[in-house]
């Protein structure tokens, strides 16, 4: 991942602020940066959602297709990750440079999001053990400074939001064939209810205090982090431990708390704003990447 | 500005695909008015004073028509009067997706410009740009698309200096659309409301189609035909087998009789009869439909009945007495019924109007002149008129309460009886493209005067100092075969057929070639002729006439006096034409001993070699058969037919004949060797057994046997056919195993495996002989100069599928000319007999049906129907047997007795 050096006096003068609760750039340990959502950036996708936090930016794109269901839930559709680590971002993803960090990324995107505690999949159903929607979610890094995962997380909550899939049905003729007929109202789609979606909040233990949404250079001072999901209603739904140092269990439970409460409080804004948005329709001015 | 539209489809393989189209809107679309003074346009179509005289719009204006409206209403759109008429992006765009023919006749509109027709972009105009809304269906989206345009229009005339009032009008047919452009203060008018204040032009309101509502006052609310099955219900029973898919045929003698020809899998067609008004359930002859297969208890054998179509009285009880004959089960054949039209093949049809009873009456009949057209109702104010001219109706519809379709009137084309309207008549219900060749094809004609020049003796022998003679029928101007003879020093003879060089003048791919390609071949009427090629090309460049140097395509044999060949030479050559003679001509030179010329010389060696060879010809089974031609007399002042005979045979007929078949055989072998995979052939299959029906009936009528296994069989047993003190009885023999022969067609030798031509027992044909008026043989040319490397070839003449294609059209265009020559002979023959009154002749009974038989007249090469029961007289009580074709006339008194049979 991308990283920066920072010296020893820096490093210090970092780890002096955080235990004082205030970080270099004025925030205290539980503040985002600025962060900005838009979303149906993207015309030809079903969904899409551009967000940039700090200075990292990110791109969802949710493209449904009619798939078959897993033949253990014939009943439910299934979302798929792919994480594309531009070399826009930084130069280390030249080439295949960013395909360890994208595989790392999808892989922990399936554990946060594809489950039918977070999202509803058997709305994603069409006709059980036969067809369902498959929802193809292509991340797209485009500028990284720290806390990719949060980036994420939202960027796929409002792209999921967006997400319209056109209405489809059934029509079975006197064989037994089943055949899809689609609406050929452009406007007849559904949406997915994207409540419980999950937020991530990634926790740096930096010192012996830990903070949220983690620039580089703080990144930079922490051995260890830890990532969490969380939904509206405060539930944990993932957790994992990255970084090489370790976290005694102490530590774990009060990041787990303070992650909890970020998560929450992340949610209603987030909701408001997309509803926001939406309820704008054709007079809302798109402001894309060169806003 | 940039806009994007998006719209979900469905893929092939039942996934869903969003697809997003850029959309660019323009603000340098121009209205097209002259009027108009904002619009900085070079060209305008639409005239200032677009004024036409109509009591409910006196002012000028323009004409926006709605989808509907055109589709529907195209016939009356044609008519000059209709001009300044603004078509919209949306309804053209409409129009293309729903009717390919009606798009083609309003592009024709469009580029006419005396029309003034202005399609206006309206789609990607800034201003009457519209996105779909939520809940917006499609077509309620281009309603509201019209709308605007016309709003916008209003709008922009109205702000300029113009003080004239000029407007634009909507004409819809659509309540709602009318509704609420009302709304919105436009100008909006139905159309048929516009069209009948159109003050001038009374007759237009004919060609208005009837649209729904208005059919069903016409008819009576008895059901008499089952609903057709939903498209999407047919399907589902094609795939599933339940329904069959195929074209409907109507039969030429009984209306309520058709065939539907299934296509199987490859090759094979399975024939379905169909029978019964309830059955034919409103398909029209060439329509495609989905038939139901009946149980077999149900299935009929074809009825021997001619049945016209006279009105309703009748038709009923035919069906019911149908039923009770005893039907043999071989005779039976798979009965089904229609259930469904997949897609109606109707076109404009040609015919006479029948006067309804009633005076007052603006509904009439109309009966088309092909006899398996169903009779059409039309609506008309100018029956009277109309009544004795030959007029054109296209159908509208066929409701299921109707007993039969719904029309309108097109044009006229002129009073019946008339020749040129007769022979209109006669063109156009044979689809023969007739119209003047077009100035785009004309540009391909080399440029007059024309010489030989040296580039062209570069491939070519020179065979001017030969004498070459061409011999044709009386009267023919173009002539595209000249042959010679001569002895050579090693005593051998050099037969040569020199053909004229066609493909040197017509390129491929230029537009003279696919004109010429489109028409196939020229078509003969009595007194006329419709060229393949221009005039220039067919009557003088290409014509080997005499005394003139000619470009031809030479291919020269080696002979021995046995007329064995020894050697073939296939160039291509410049001739000079010692004489152009006619068969008589000829024939009087080879029987004149005292003459010694060169020509006469020549003529007699290839006479001699001509009888050799048709005998050998013989021998291997090739059949003579026999059908009637007739040759008018025409009188050169009025040209009407005033004498008609028979047309004769003489010795050198078959001179030429032999020679050309030989070439024909010798090219297409030397093709196919070339070229195995794109060879262009013709081919004549052997009939199936089942086709000599007739023919073995007849003869057992005589106790004469006929053979029928091999041609050779065929031909021998023909020959040996004899009665004696009935001399005509071998020519009727032969006119009907004639008729008993299949479709000889042409083919690509890629696409097939079987080349054998029937009549002429030759393992391989195909035409080489007259590309002046057969487009096959301009490619036979092509192939045979890329064979010998004389030309070079083109990709399109290397690929089967396309020559296959093409050969599909030349099969099409030379049944439709011969039909079109023997309706033109029947003509003649009719309007020959029109001031003749009652004539004796002797004539012969040909087939015998259960309520009519069908009678040949030989002097006049005349064949009619003859009904037994006439309107004034009653018919004779008749038993009719299936087995011996006869029909027995109950005596009064006496058990049924067979009265004479078949022939005579």
């Amino acid at each position: 991942m991308a990283r920066v050096k920072v010296s020893e006096a820096e490093k210090v003068y970092i780890l002096h602020g955080i235990r004082d609760d205030l970080r270099v750039d004025g925030r205290s340990c539980e503040d985002y940066r600025h962060m900005e959502v838009e979303t149906d950036v993207v015309s030809n996708t079903d969904g899409s959602a551009r967000v940039s936090l700090g200075h990292t930016a990110v791109l969802v794109g949710i493209k449904a297709e009619i798939g078959k269901p897993r033949p253990l839930v014939p009943d439910e559709g299934y979302l798929e990750f792919f994480v594309d680590c531009s070399a826009n971002a930084t130069p280390e993803f030249e080439g295949r440079g960013g395909e360890e960090l994208g595989i790392e990324l999808s892989n922990t995107l399936y554990r946060v999001f594809n489950n039918r505690s977070s999202v509803d999949l058997k709305s994603l159903c069409i006709s059980a053990g036969e067809h369902c929607w498959v929802l193809y979610v292509d991340v797209l890094l485009l500028q990284c400074d720290g806390n990719l995962y949060d980036a994420i997380s939202v960027a796929i909550k409002a792209a999921l939001f967006n997400t319209k899939i056109p209405r489809v049905h059934m029509s079975s003729d006197e064989e037994g064939g089943k055949e899809v007929e689609l609406s050929d109202d452009p406007f007849d789609c559904v949406r997915l209810n994207v409540e419980s979606v999950p937020c991530i909040v990634t926790l740096c233990k930096v010192g012996h205090r830990h903070v949220v949404d983690a620039t580089l250079q703080e990144k930079a001072c922490s051995v260890a982090s830890l990532i969490i999901a969380v939904t509206h209603r405060g539930t944990v739904t993932c957790a994992k431990k990255m970084g090489g140092g370790s976290l005694d269990p102490e530590s774990i439970f009060e990041m787990t708390e303070a992650g909890k409460r970020v998560g929450k409080a992340l949610h209603a804004p987030l909701m408001k704003l997309l509803q926001q948005e939406e309820s704008l329709g054709k007079k809302r001015q798109k402001v894309g990447f060169l806003g | 500005m940039l806009k994007s539209k998006t719209f979900v489809r469905k893929t092939r393989a039942g996934g869903v695909l969003k697809v997003v189209r850029e959309h660019y809107l323009r603000d340098d679309i121009w209205c097209g008015s002259e009027a108009c003074s904002e619009c900085k346009q070079e060209s305008t179509v639409l005239q200032e004073d677009a004024i036409i005289e109509s009591s409910l719009c006196p002012y000028p204006h323009y004409l926006v028509p709605d989808t509907n409206v055109v589709l529907h209403q195209i016939d009356v759109l044609e008519d000059p009067v209709i001009r300044n008429v603004i078509i919209l992006q949306t309804v053209l765009q409409e129009v293309r997706h729903r009717s390919a023919p009606v798009y083609k006749r309003l592009k024709d509109m469009i580029q006419a410009k005396e029309k003034y027709f202005y399609t206006f972009t309206n789609e990607h105009h800034r201003e009457t740009y519209i996105e779909r809304e939520q809940g917006e269906s499609a077509n309620d989206r281009n309603d509201r698309a019209i709308r605007v345009a016309v709003k916008w229009y209003s709008q922009h005339l109205k702000t300029e200096s113009n003080t004239d009032g000029l407007k634009v009008v909507l004409l819809t047919n659509d309540q709602g659309n009318k509704e609420k452009a009302e709304e919105n203060g436009l100008v909006v008018y139905k159309f048929d409301e516009y069209v009948k204040n159109l003050t001038a032009n009374p007759e237009l309101v004919d060609r208005l189609a009837l649209s729904n509502d208005e059919k069903a006052e016409i008819t009576s609310s008895k059901v008499l035909f089952p609903e057709h099955l939903p498209l999407s219900k047919i399907q589902s029973g094609i795939k599933s087998g339940t329904f069959l898919q195929g074209t409907f045929r109507a039969s030429r003698d009984n209306y309520l009789e058709a065939t539907v020809f299934v296509q199987g899998e490859g090759e094979d067609t399975t024939e379905v009869l169909i029978q019964g008004l309830q059955n034919l359930n409103r398909a029209v002859h060439q329509d495609v439909v989905a038939v139901q297969l009946l149980p077999r208890s149900e299935w009929v054998s074809p009825s021997a009945v001619v049945l016209q179509d006279d009105g309703a009285a009748k038709d009923d009880d035919v069906d019911d007495e149908e039923e009770k004959a005893v039907i043999s089960e071989a005779a039976r054949k798979p009965t089904g019924k229609v259930v469904g039209v997949i897609k109606r093949n109707w076109r404009p049809f040609c015919g006479m109007l029948n006067l309804s009873q009633i005076k007052e009456s603006t509904r009439h009949l109309f009966t088309p002149a092909d006899r398996r057209i169903p009779r059409i109702r039309i609506e008309t104010r100018q029956a009277s008129t109309l009544a004795g001219q030959r007029i054109m109706v296209a159908i509208d519809g066929w409701p299921k309460n109707s007993r039969y379709p719904n029309g309108h009137f097109v044009r006229s084309l002129g009073s019946a009886g008339e020749k040129g309207t007769e022979e209109e008549v006669l063109l156009l219900e044979h689809d023969v493209p007739h119209q003047a060749f077009s100035q785009n094809v004309l540009s391909f004609l080399p440029k007059m005067p024309w010489g030989i020049t040296p580039e062209d003796m570069v491939k070519r022998r020179d065979l001017r100092h030969l004498t070459v003679c061409s011999v044709d029928p009386p009267g023919c101007t173009d002539i595209d075969d000249a042959l010679h003879c001569r002895e050579l020093e090693n005593g051998n003879l050099e037969v040569g057929v020199h053909i004229a060089d066609v493909s040197h003048f017509i390129r491929p791919g230029n537009a003279l070639d696919k004109e010429a390609a489109n028409r196939g071949t020229t078509v003969y009427l009595c007194g006329k002729r419709i060229d393949m090629v221009p005039e220039l090309l067919s009557s003088n460049l290409c014509s080997l006439r005499s005394n003139v140097e000619r470009l031809a395509f030479s291919c020269i044999w080696e002979m021995n006096h046995k007329a064995e060949i020894l050697k073939t030479h296939f160039t291509k050559s410049v001739i000079n034409s010692k004489a152009s003679l006619t068969y008589a001509e000829a024939q009087m030179r080879i029987d004149d001993t005292s003459k010694k010329d060169d020509i006469t010389e020549s003529l007699r060696g290839l006479n001699k070699l001509a009888k050799i060879l048709k005998r050998k010809r013989i021998e291997k089974g090739a059949l003579t058969l026999s059908s009637l031609e007739v040759r008018f007399h025409i009188d050169s002042e009025t040209h009407d037919p005033i004498d008609l005979q028979t047309k004769e045979l003489m010795e050198t007929n078959s001179m030429v004949e032999e020679f050309m078949l030989l070439a024909n055989v010798s090219v297409a072998q030397k093709i196919y060797d070339e070229f195995p995979d794109c060879a262009l052939l013709r081919k004549h299959p052997a009939p199936p057994p089942s086709n000599y029906d007739i023919l073995l009936k007849a003869a057992k009528s005589k106790n004469v046997e006929i053979h029928i296994d091999s041609a050779k069989a065929l031909a021998d047993s023909l020959d040996v056919a004899k009665v004696d003190g009935f001399s005509y009885f071998n020519t009727l023999l032969r006119i009907l195993a004639t008729r008993c022969m299949m479709q000889a067609v042409y083919f690509c030798s890629g696409m097939d495996s079987d080349f054998h031509h029937y009549g002429l027992a030759s393992p391989i044909y195909t035409h080489f002989t007259s590309p002046i008026r057969r487009y096959a043989d301009i490619i036979v040319h092509r192939l045979l100069a890329v064979s010998i490397g004389a030309d070079i070839t083109y990709p399109d003449l290397m690929d089967k599928h396309k020559q296959s294609a093409l050969c599909n059209n030349l099969n099409y265009r030379h049944k439709m000319s011969q039909y079109a020559q023997r309706a033109s002979v029947a003509f003649h023959t009719q309007l020959f007999f029109k001031n003749r009154g009652i004539l004796n002749e002797e004539g012969f009974v040909l087939f015998v049906r259960k309520n009519a038989i069908i009678v040949l007249i030989p002097k006049f090469g005349l064949e009619g129907t003859v009904f037994f029961d006439s309107k004034d007289k009653a018919a004779p009580s008749l038993v009719f047997d299936e087995q011996i074709p006869g029909v027995s006339v109950a005596a009064p008194d006496a058990e049924p007795q067979a009265k004479k049979t078949k022939l005579k």
